[in-house]
């Protein structure tokens, strides 16, 4: 069993050194593949000096581009399974070896990193677009995702080749949506996430907020016209 | 169809056309592109040169004005542009990210490859 550990890093040079050295140090057992996403900081040097294993986007493409790289080079070097990783720390890695065995044991095509699998989503305006994602699944697909927005998901080999080699798979929870309605198998395996700890969030409540009309537009209105499997 | 829309029409598409060409000559826009920015304004010189196709069309589909169908054929017509530009914009993204994905991931396995030779041979 191969399992490639994808981390799409823009501006992440605080971070970066960090998530990877924990990864080498304590994780030997995955493979790992940083996505400089054409940042304009010194991720790149750093990642070169510190001879990780990386791929140098030229250009920022965002993040469905840089993770579709990643998705790439797994697809090209037979991954079983490839996990979509944070490369700002909120992620635990810890928890994909639990997270490959539901897949492995229960023949998953995705297993999502949850916060709320058995712990209940706080209340509040941070959560709303979470929960609003969660309603607009339910109704399109009858499927509960509770963590719809989480960025930790480990997709198995079909999964990387699908996305590898299609437009329109982006790293979000209306390709989530779209996927089950396809017939794929979605599951949830609770986890914990930290806060980040340098730099940045990228999001902030206007971002947030399009973010969520995004998705729930994508999910409600978009998605039906797409055919799964050409 | 007053005389000073046709005038207008008239002006506003031969400099279209001179623009176009120029552009052309400059080597700025390819030929494929330069095709419809010399068809539209022809088709308004037309317009404006022989109102009676105006007037004629707008009576049969019930447009009072044959200056509101002048409006709407130019709306139209812009609004299809404007989406197979927007498709063209599409497809130009997907290349550019495969071409870029491809430039990294080549550089990457080319690495890995010495690498792997290197070891064999030490």
């Amino acid at each position: 069993m191969r399992l490639l550990i994808v981390i799409p890093a823009y501006n992440e040079q605080e971070n970066i050194e960090r998530v990877v050295d924990n990864l080498v140090e304590h994780y030997p057992q995955y493979d790992y593949l940083v996505v400089n996403d054409g940042s304009r900081d010194h991720t790149g040097k750093i990642c070169r000096e510190r001879g990780y294993r990386f791929l140098d986007l030229p250009v920022n493409l965002g993040l469905t581009g840089a993770f579709q790289a990643g998705l790439r080079y797994a697809d090209r070097l037979d991954y079983d399974m490839a996990i979509q990783f944070d490369g700002d720390g909120q992620h635990d890695p810890g928890y994909i070896g639990a997270m490959a065995e539901k897949m492995a044991v229960e023949d998953l095509d995705v297993v999502i990193g949850s916060r709320f699998k058995n712990e209940k989503k706080p209340f509040g305006l941070r959560m709303l677009g979470n929960q609003m994602i969660q309603l607009a699944i339910k109704i399109t697909t009858g499927a509960t995702i509770k963590d719809p927005t989480s960025g930790m998901r480990l997709f198995n080999r079909t999964m990387i080749q699908e996305f590898a080699r299609n437009l329109n798979y982006g790293p979000e929870p209306d390709t989530i949506a779209y996927l089950i309605r396809g017939g794929a198998s979605v599951q949830e395996v609770q986890v914990q996430m930290r806060e980040r700890i340098a730099g940045e969030s990228y999001f902030n409540f206007r971002r947030a907020t399009e973010y969520m009309i995004r998705m729930c537009t994508s999910i409600i209105l978009i998605q039906w016209f797409r055919k799964r499997g050409d | 169809m007053s005389m000073v829309l046709r005038i207008a029409l008239m002006i506003v598409s031969v400099l279209t056309l001179w623009y176009t060409a120029r552009k052309i000559r400059k080597s700025q826009l390819q030929i494929e592109d330069s095709i419809f920015w010399m068809a539209f304004p022809a088709a308004l010189v037309i317009l404006s040169v022989f109102p009676g196709i105006a007037n004629w069309a707008a009576e049969r589909i019930g447009i009072q004005s044959p200056v509101n169908f002048i409006f709407l054929a130019i709306i139209f017509i812009l609004i299809l542009k404007a989406f197979s530009l927007s498709i063209r914009l599409s497809q130009l993204d997907v290349k550019i990210r495969a071409l870029t994905q491809e430039i990294a991931l080549r550089e990457r396995l080319e690495k890995e490859q010495e690498g792997e030779s290197g070891k064999a041979a030490g």
